[in-house]
């Protein structure tokens, strides 16, 4: 491997301080959440944007763990493998948590759902919702509550997504999230 | 009916239950498995409020983050001591960095979903 090649691809996409390719634990999240509080101190990114990127990555993180794990059971040939990158934006004014794994076509209808309804919705739409579906979901016991787009969404300037197709019914689903970190900036 | 204490990790926050009516939750919480974590303090807390001869319950939470599913739990949790706040006095404290939006609003949702709660957001000053 050219550990060189690798640097300069990732400063020249925007200073990505984080990426990572593979098998996902708990253990390597909260490691990875340190690396990005260090990242945010020395930024000096304040409180709420900060925690905003944290907040973000793990959702999108434990989704990609907890998705691997339901599927396919602990200790699985099918590994809890994906993509998970976190960067600053070219001007600055924002980062973004972009990450990739393989999903099924059930799963991609679940999601596509939940994504197309929260495309529709302003953030005091989503800060309702989110309640909403917390307050009705007490009593479910779904892994993660079901919310953890509305989550992400409430908390972000935008987010994008695709589904891929691959092979055997399944899907690559890329997911981005992009979070305002100078709001002045940004709405200006 | 013993104190319950947790140790924080580094995705999970600090539990102290005192039978005596002083609960404290404080840190960061993504557990990996949520439910697993929060178990046995909705346990203590579901005990404690029907075994209890105590009448005040003051309870402090002070979290930096947390992923969806503990937002999820710690409702459950916000349910109980409304059921418990009509037996006994509740008081609740919601802290927060006066840095942190998402914490004050994590803390002013709660108080509108439980209306009849006592629920005092408190800013931390560093």
């Amino acid at each position: 491997v050219d550990i060189n090649a690798i640097k300069k691809m990732t400063e020249e996409d925007g200073i990505v301080f984080l990426t990572y390719a593979g098998f996902l634990s708990q253990t390597l999240i909260a490691g990875m959440t340190d690396a990005l509080e260090r990242e945010a101190e020395h930024g000096r990114l304040g409180m709420t944007e900060s925690t905003n990127i944290y907040t973000i990555f793990i959702e999108m993180a434990q989704n990609i763990m907890n998705y691997a794990k339901v599927k396919h059971g602990e200790g699985s040939k099918n590994k809890p493998e994906g993509i998970i990158v976190v960067g600053k934006c070219d001007d600055q004014t924002c980062y973004y948590v972009q990450s990739q794994n393989t999903i099924d076509l059930q799963d991609k209808l679940k999601i596509q759902t939940k994504l197309e309804e929260i495309s529709t919705l302003d953030v005091d739409g989503l800060k309702k919702r989110y309640r909403e579906l917390r307050k009705s979901g007490r009593d479910s016991h779904e892994k993660g509550g079901g919310i953890g787009f509305y989550e992400i969404a409430k908390r972000c300037l935008r987010i994008e997504y695709d589904f891929l197709p691959a092979d055997d019914d399944r899907f690559a689903f890329q997911f981005k999230a992009v979070i305002a970190v100078k709001k002045e900036d940004v709405l200006a | 009916m013993n104190d319950l204490t947790i140790a924080a990790t580094q995705y999970t926050p600090e539990v102290l239950m005192h039978t005596k009516g002083y609960v404290s939750i404080k840190g960061k919480s993504y557990p990996e498995n949520t439910l697993e974590f929060y178990r046995p303090v909705i346990a203590w807390m579901v005990e404690w409020v029907a075994n209890s001869p105590v009448a005040d319950l003051l309870i402090e939470f002070d979290i930096i983050y947390f992923n969806s599913s503990s937002s999820k739990v710690l409702f459950g949790l916000f349910d109980l001591l409304n059921d418990a706040h009509k037996t006994r006095h509740v008081q609740v404290i919601w802290s927060y960095d006066l840095d942190n939006e998402n914490a004050l609003e994590a803390g002013e949702d709660f108080s509108e979903d439980f209306p009849e709660l006592d629920i005092r957001l408190s800013a931390k000053k560093d």
